[in-house]
């Protein structure tokens, strides 16, 4: 057998076995967007039902209700916040777990940073209700400790849902990071040392430059979930947040305005990959600089 | 990550004096690390808390929590599908995830980056608009509140996770193990698997726990399509959080967590945790 041929062979085979999950994630993944996108241009009559008429209708409330403009600014805000929550935080905890004095230490940094990954969100959520809550943790210590006489609402606000997130993203950021720290020769921060530069100064103009990648990475997969989650915002936060995702919900669950919903979930979808594309575009470049 | 920097590093390093930075990255790098084990600490607290509100620190020890929700039909059936759920999702997961990653990392075309990106892409789209967008296809197909709904949802967001811990397997594996073995005469198809699925099968069940995590506690697109008779225990959990504050679910959670470690312990055995992300 020739060579070409044997090469051939192996790619139609690696082909074959490439088709399933193509033919699986183009049907469900690909099929059921499209299907949002022509149901968003989809008119309703005052009963919520949908017409087989085609307008932006749906796309103009959107825009125009000062209501879902807020709603809009108001997630994309927490969603900023919450990752550079997270990446402030990330730093830290990733550099602990790359001079972890020994395999030991690090290993359980390793624990304690994967283990928020495997437990479901719902769960970490209901933890996040037991510690806020008015009959919670965080209230009886304060008022153990005399500290308050009357308990503090800390449910039911944005706040609590940027707490809870930050808790549940913060492993996405600090292990891009943490791989992004450990890939740095020693000697270039112990060069900036000699040279003259303090801790601070080595930091800002060497490390932190060089982690970009990792800080990147990061902050894609923070900012993307902490913009289209909706069962922390919901349990921790309450229905009525001006929330995107929220109003998502409910318009498909209670309002039953599918069109509606569908134009709000791809507006969502549209300024998540904004974000994520702009973030791409200033990682190639960074990229691109750092190299050439 | 790569530590033999560290390792080769000169013994003058103990020498140096720990500076104040030091001192505070450290101090705030313990801190992050308890905020983010917090909620766990906390559901261990109240699960064996004789009061339906946890109490710091714990006045008495109880497990009447558990006995609440065993022998309860609503939760055993909730748990039964889970369950058979979990087994389908991580058979079928596993399977299109390690052909996926292998097909991947051996083929060279054009757009590769882009199928890539497209098959991790579950990772990061709003989980509210992909549950939406299931719900209204499965609808469609007359599949909406089915087991076999919740199947194909649960593959879609665990698929990322064993491709990415099988594509770590496949990029570490020897490319010239696989030529030796087709030089002797094996085709790709045996070649595969005698040589390569024995080799990479670290990263496969890595992979596999992951999908079993993942469907287990999977409730963004659970909640969209599922029905009153496929509730799993996410589900039920969720309604129990949003309708009344039942102490048993605190019972629940212990479960999820007993699941999360054993899932940690199997994916320090097989890949190593080091190389989850």
């Amino acid at each position: 057998m020739t060579k070409t041929k044997k090469k051939y062979r192996r790619n139609m085979f690696s082909w074959i076995l490439l088709t399933p999950s193509l033919l699986f994630m183009g049907i469900f993944l690909i099929l059921p967007f499209l299907l949002l996108l022509i149901l968003s241009f989809h008119d309703v009559d005052k009963y919520m039902n949908t017409l087989s008429t085609f307008s932006l209708s749906q796309y103009i409330e959107v825009f125009t209700s000062p209501f879902y403009l807020g709603t809009i600014r108001s997630t994309l805000w927490v969603a900023l916040l919450t990752t550079v929550i997270c990446i402030v935080l990330a730093y830290p905890a990733a550099y602990l777990l790359v001079r972890s004095p020994n395999q030991g230490t690090r290993t359980m940094f390793y624990i304690l940073l994967v283990s928020p990954l495997l437990t479901s969100v719902v769960i970490r959520t209901f933890a996040w209700i037991v510690i806020l809550a008015q009959n919670g943790l965080v209230n009886e210590v304060l008022m153990k400790l005399h500290l308050i006489n009357q308990p503090l609402t800390l449910l039911w606000n944005m706040n609590a849902v940027i707490i809870a997130y930050v808790q549940v993203m913060l492993p996405f950021a600090v292990l891009p990071i943490a791989t992004s720290l450990g890939e740095i020769a020693p000697n270039l921060r112990q060069a900036s040392m000699i040279l003259g530069a303090g801790r601070l100064r080595t930091f800002v103009k060497v490390t932190l430059p060089l982690t970009i990648p990792g800080m990147i990475s990061g902050a894609v997969i923070v900012f993307s979930l902490a913009a289209g989650s909706y069962i922390t915002p919901l349990l921790v936060g309450g229905r009525l947040q001006p929330f995107l995702p929220l109003s998502i919900y409910q318009q498909v669950m209670q309002v039953s305005n599918l069109p509606l919903g569908a134009a709000m979930s791809l507006t969502l979808l549209l300024f998540v990959g904004i974000v994520v594309g702009v973030l791409g575009w200033i990682l190639k470049r960074w990229e691109g600089r750092m190299n050439g | 990550m790569d530590n033999t920097n560290r390792t080769n590093l000169p013994k003058r390093r103990h020498k140096r004096r720990f500076s104040g930075w030091t001192t505070l990255v450290w101090v705030v790098g313990c801190l992050v690390y308890l905020f983010l084990i917090l909620p766990i600490f906390v559901i261990f607290l109240s699960a064996f808390s004789p009061n339906a509100y946890p109490e710091f620190p714990p006045t008495g020890f109880s497990v009447k929590w558990f006995s609440a929700i065993v022998g309860d039909a609503a939760w055993s059936k909730a748990l039964t599908t889970s369950i058979i759920l979990l087994v389908i999702v991580t058979l079928v997961t596993v399977v299109l995830g390690t052909t996926a990653a292998y097909a991947i990392a051996r083929l060279e075309f054009k757009g590769k980056q882009a199928l890539q990106a497209f098959l991790l892409s579950p990772l990061m789209v709003p989980q509210i608009v992909l549950g939406i967008a299931l719900l209204y296809l499965f609808t469609d197909m007359g599949i909406i509140g089915s087991m076999k709904g919740l199947i194909i949802g649960h593959v879609i967001v665990a698929f990322p996770y064993v491709l990415r811990t099988v594509g770590v397997s496949v990029s570490n594996l020897n490319p010239k193990l696989e030529l030796a073995s087709m030089n002797l005469g094996a085709g790709p198809v045996r070649t595969f698997f005698r040589v390569t699925l024995p080799l990479i099968k670290p990263g496969i069940v890595a992979g596999g726990v992951f999908s079993a995590v993942t469907s287990f506690g999977e409730v963004s697109i659970s909640l969209f399509v599922s029905s009153p008779k496929t509730v799993t225990v996410p589900v039920r959990v969720f309604n129990y959080i949003e309708q009344t504050f039942d102490p048993a679910v605190n019972a629940v959670s212990v479960i999820f967590i007993a699941v999360a470690v054993v899932a940690l312990i199997i994916i320090e055995r097989t890949i190593g945790l080091t190389k989850v992300m």
